[in-house]
């Protein structure tokens, strides 16, 4: 259940980023991976670190996959922006 | 062949079908399953033996023949009797009401064995080997004994002997009490415990291979007393060392006969000749013992008796009886030519049965009951008459509303759907296909299937007419655009269909097939037959006449500007799906008994009872897990009478002692009951999520193939944020999630796709035909093509849902509540989700950015349809739009010339005529573009 509620958050909070200018490499697409492997990878740390199991949930499991999702998003968006800003040949 | 001869053929065809149908219709039963018509349903899986210790295919179909002799004793009318998977055997039992009676007949593995009882006994204290101090009075210290013993496992004739691998044991660690067991594996002791998990304060004992603890048999019943024996002596347990001397293999003919001396009945039966030699050669070993001990002294018979060894019958695990050999009787054991029999406190019921399932033979390997159901003929028939009601009543409002808005081609379409509803009728009957509720749910989703594919094609026809088009040429260019993507469509609901009907359980299954064939009826009939019929009232008053078409003129404007305001729509599908991740967190999803195992009871009382007096009649019960169980009153129509709803964690063996005890207690007027094992409840959702994976991943390769892979990645988004939306909500209004939503969720996943494969392919078809349109234009002027097709089936399917959640049962409410969400959810992610996130994509490609960069150069800004650069650019109010369409070729046949309806619109329909020759239309067009840049 803990995994279903990492997800959705990453995918919740990747719908935001359509107000973000798309500077993400692989666009809208590149972001929502970013945002939910993002997402996914730091609920599941921060669930293993709090010592609960994967079906153990509540309210405070949300928080756990905010950063990677911000993480996920940031580092897509900064390897999108290299890109652009890398001049072509 | 020319139209109008297949046209012709096609009627004909149609006339013949319809003629054989009402026949069948008339003529042929319909095969109702056991949620419709009551019965009782069994679901087992087989394990392993020491004698089979693999499963094969060839044991679960041995053990198929033997339920299926044993289910023809019980003199029950069409059993179904069938394999799910490997390892799984599931019996319907139509009309079987007494599941308890049912449960014993059919799947008790009747194993008999016959043990040397004397040197195979362990008693407590090997020093004190007397009779009376050979059984454990508790279980526990039996078990400890047994564990002190070495593994072993004796073979005969290369065969092994023993007769399980190990057992597990669950005590309560303070009291050494009994709480479950034995088992083969660990995880069947916590069956009826908090969460299918361990129980505090309890401890797990396992036996080794080579030992049985065996409950000592009942004391004989003395006929002429009132009283129970067996209740005064409490029953104590025997360890013996697990080495049978014969087995039901070795017997024949039993039969159930009476016991002369005692009159109680008994079972009678012959030895094969390999079992008399082996029943010889044991009870000659008895009485040589016998004989041995007595030294030499004469003894009578009756003082034999006391000294003589005996032979313990065990049948499943329990001793039914312990005969004695006696010595001067029998001094060279007993001549198995006469045969034996077997006696115990049995009934003349019991003694028929063992001796049938003796007859039979034991099945080959252990059958466990991971399920068991049972619905009261009235339930059955209450669920039938309200499925269709619920049919008929969606079936009455969609045509309703098509003939509202589609007058003379509702009309049409209403024919079409009577038609299908007949062939589809008649195929039920035909095939047969056993109707069962979530059949019954995939038929009336049909309906939907079947009316939108007439949606999709009269849209079309009356674009068309609006363009200026004769009625026949409208309505063969309506079927000609409109089938690829009813097709595409349709394809992708029959791979829904096909992955639910090979991975689901049975009754999504029932759904899975009944969805896949009504797809592929309503394919003949709604583009086919409606075809035909429009083909040949082409020519007449009604049809040439827009008015009666409901074309006359465009009722809702659609000039909304979709790719730009997505984004305040992506925002509150994220504020609704964070709102889900909270609900998933915070409450989680109530999953029901179908995932978390257990048994729901729905019964009808005679007298009224109290929630209370139900409860303590239930927890007096004895029944493991009723103590906890959840009771909840249920209006009956009389007042003299209560119903109730009960749910507890109960093993299915134990479910059908219920009705027993409550009809003791209150009096059972009805009483329909449902029980899922762990096992099953695993495999369910497991098959589930599987269902899914498999669905998606099929279902994306195909619109890979069909369209571009770009396509996919939006609809698969799509896809989950329905799933996730409605799971969200599930969550959050605490609704109970069970087999039937999981059906509806993957229905919702196939109309999820098919609405957005329709906005796609219109995507599709306008991409060539506005080769200088940013990708944001295309999608805005497609969206706006079909937006009116994507209402007008949400509603008619939205109707077909109402109808269910007004009449149908319990089930098909859950179903039609998920659908409902789902749909909401399908339309709204196909336009606000799955095309802009296509758009951002695309508008990334080089080609899209050159076009957009071109035309913010040229008039400083992107105009919201592709025909508005054009008449922004000029305005001069002559409209022609150039950067955006191509010349649309004449129709061949056509002898119309084609113009398009104005609508003043701010230029979104701008007048367009279709003649070749504009030449200073297009030399102005190129001079405004080079000075635009």
């Amino acid at each position: 259940m803990s995994l279903l509620v990492f997800f959705t958050v990453g995918l919740g909070l990747w719908h935001f980023t359509v107000f973000f200018p798309d500077r993400f490499w692989g666009g809208i697409v590149g972001a929502l991976v970013g945002a939910t492997v993002g997402a996914v990878l730091s609920g599941a740390i921060a669930q293993a670190a709090s010592g609960r199991s994967v079906g153990e949930t509540d309210i405070a499991t949300v928080a756990f996959a905010l950063p990677g999702t911000a993480l996920g998003l940031a580092a897509i968006w900064l390897l999108g922006a290299r890109r652009e800003d890398a001049p072509t040949n | 062949m020319g139209s109008r001869r297949r046209t012709y053929i096609v009627l004909a065809v149609v006339a013949i079908l319809i003629a054989l149908s009402a026949l069948a219709i008339v003529n042929k039963p319909t095969r109702l399953g056991l949620d419709l018509q009551g019965g009782t349903e069994l679901v087992y899986q087989g394990r392993a033996t020491p004698a089979n210790p693999t499963i094969e295919p060839d044991d679960v179909d041995r053990a198929l023949n033997i339920i299926r002799d044993r289910v023809d004793t019980l003199g029950v009318a069409e059993p179904e009797i069938s394999r799910i998977g490997e390892d799984q055997i599931s019996v319907g039992l139509p009309e079987v009401q007494n599941a308890q009676q049912a449960v014993e007949q059919v799947g008790q593995t009747s194993q008999l064995a016959f043990y040397d009882f004397e040197p195979n006994v362990i008693p407590p204290d090997p020093k004190l080997n007397s009779p009376e101090s050979r059984p454990f009075n508790r279980l526990y210290d039996a078990v400890k004994a047994a564990q002190e013993q070495e593994p072993e496992c004796f073979e005969k004739n290369g065969e092994p002997l023993c007769t399980h691998e190990g057992q597990f044991y669950l005590f309560d660690e303070a009291t050494l009490e009994p709480l479950a067991g034995p088992a083969k594996v660990k995880e069947d002791l916590f069956f009826g415990f908090e969460d299918d998990k361990q129980p505090p304060g309890s401890i797990i004992e396992e036996i080794p291979q080579g030992s049985v603890i065996l409950r000592e048999e009942e004391p004989p019943d003395d006929l002429n007393t009132e009283v129970d024996e067996s209740s005064l002596t409490p029953q104590g347990w025997f360890l013996l060392r697990d080495r049978p001397e014969l087995t039901g293999d070795d017997i024949r003919n039993p039969e159930q006969a009476t016991d002369q001396f005692t009159n109680q009945p008994n079972v009678t039966f012959e030895f094969t000749d390999e079992g008399r030699k082996a029943f010889q050669e044991v009870t000659r070993r008895i009485a040589e013992r016998g004989l041995e001990r007595s030294a030499g002294a004469l003894l009578s018979a009756e003082e034999a008796a006391n000294a003589s060894d005996s032979f313990a019958v065990v049948l499943d695990g329990e001793i039914v009886s312990r005969p004695i050999i006696n010595f001067v009787e029998n001094p060279s054991g007993i001549d198995g030519r006469t045969g034996a029999q077997i006696s115990g406190n049995f009934t003349i019921q019991q003694a028929q049965d063992l001796a049938e399932f003796l007859r039979i033979g034991a099945l080959p390997i252990e059958l466990s009951l991971i399920s068991q159901s049972t619905v009261s003929a009235t339930l059955g028939q209450q669920a039938l008459d309200d499925a269709i009601l619920a049919g008929v009543g969606g079936l009455v409002l969609v045509i309703l509303f098509l003939l509202f808005y589609y007058r003379f081609l509702g009309a049409v379409a209403a024919l079409g759907l009577a038609v299908y509803a007949l062939f589809f009728l008649a195929m039920i009957k035909v095939i047969p296909i056993t109707l069962t509720l979530p059949g019954i749910a995939g038929l009336i989703l049909t309906i939907g299937v079947a009316a939108d594919s007439n949606v999709v094609i009269f849209e079309r026809i009356k674009e068309e007419v609006r363009s200026g088009r004769s009625m026949l040429s409208a309505i063969s260019q309506g079927y000609r655009k409109g089938i690829a993507t009813i097709i595409d469509a349709n394809v992708i609901t029959l791979i829904t269909a096909f992955v639910l009907f090979v991975l689901a359980t049975a009754g999504v299954k029932g759904f899975a097939f009944t969805l896949g064939i009504g797809t592929i009826v309503s394919l003949f009939t709604a583009v086919l037959f409606t075809q035909a019929v429009l083909a040949v009232l082409g020519r007449s008053h009604f049809l040439n006449s827009p008015r009666f078409l409901g074309a006359r003129e465009r009722r809702m404007r659609t000039d909304f500007d979709f790719s730009g305001m997505s984004r305040y729509f992506f925002a509150a599908s994220g504020i609704i799906l964070l709102t889900g991740a909270f609900a998933f967190a915070g409450k989680g999803l109530n999953l029901g008994i179908d995932f978390e195992s257990g048994t729901r009871i729905q019964t009808t009382l005679s007298k009224e009872v109290t929630p209370d007096e139900l409860r303590v009649a239930l927890s007096d019960a004895g029944i493991d897990g009723m103590e906890g169980a959840e009771v909840q009153e249920v209006q009956e129509e009389d007042a003299a009478q209560s119903g109730f709803q009960i749910q507890a964690k109960i093993l299915p063996e134990q479910a059908p002692d219920v009705k027993p005890i409550l009809d003791e207690a209150f009096g059972v007027e009805d009483f329909s009951n449902n029980t899922i094992g762990p096992t099953f409840g695993e495999q369910l959702a497991k098959s589930a999520v599987i269902a899914l994976i498999f669905s998606l991943l099929v279902i994306s390769g195909y619109v890979a193939i069909r369209f571009e892979a770009k396509y996919a990645i939006p609809i698969l988004i799509a896809l989950v944020h329905d799933i996730l939306l409605a799971g969200g909500a599930y969550a959050l209004m605490g609704f109970e999630v069970n087999s039937a939503t999981v059906a509806a969720f993957l229905t919702i996943l196939g109309y999820s796709i098919y609405d957005t494969v329709i906005v796609f392919d219109r995507i599709r078809e306008n991409v060539p035909r506005m080769p200088r349109a940013a990708f944001s234009q295309i999608v805005n002027r497609s969206m706006s093509e079909v937006l009116v097709r994507s209402l007008i089936t949400g509603l008619a399917t939205v109707f077909l849902l109402t109808m269910i959640l007004l009449f149908g049962d319990e089930t098909l409410r859950g179903f039609a509540l998920a659908m409902m969400l789902g749909i909401a959810s399908g339309t709204y992610s196909s336009i606000f989700i799955a095309a802009p996130v296509l758009t951002e994509w695309k508008e990334r490609e080089h080609a899209y950015r050159d076009r957009r960069r071109q035309i913010e150069e040229t008039m400083g800004y992107v105009p919201v349809f592709p025909e508005q650069n054009v008449v922004a650019r000029l305005g001069d109010g002559e409209s022609d739009d150039p950067i955006a369409h191509e010349p649309v070729p004449q129709e061949p046949g056509s002898d119309v010339e084609r113009t398009e309806e104005p609508t003043g619109d701010s230029g979104a329909y701008p007048s367009q005529s279709r003649t070749p020759s504009q030449p200073g239309r297009r030399k102005q067009t190129r001079r405004q573009r080079k000075k635009g840049g």
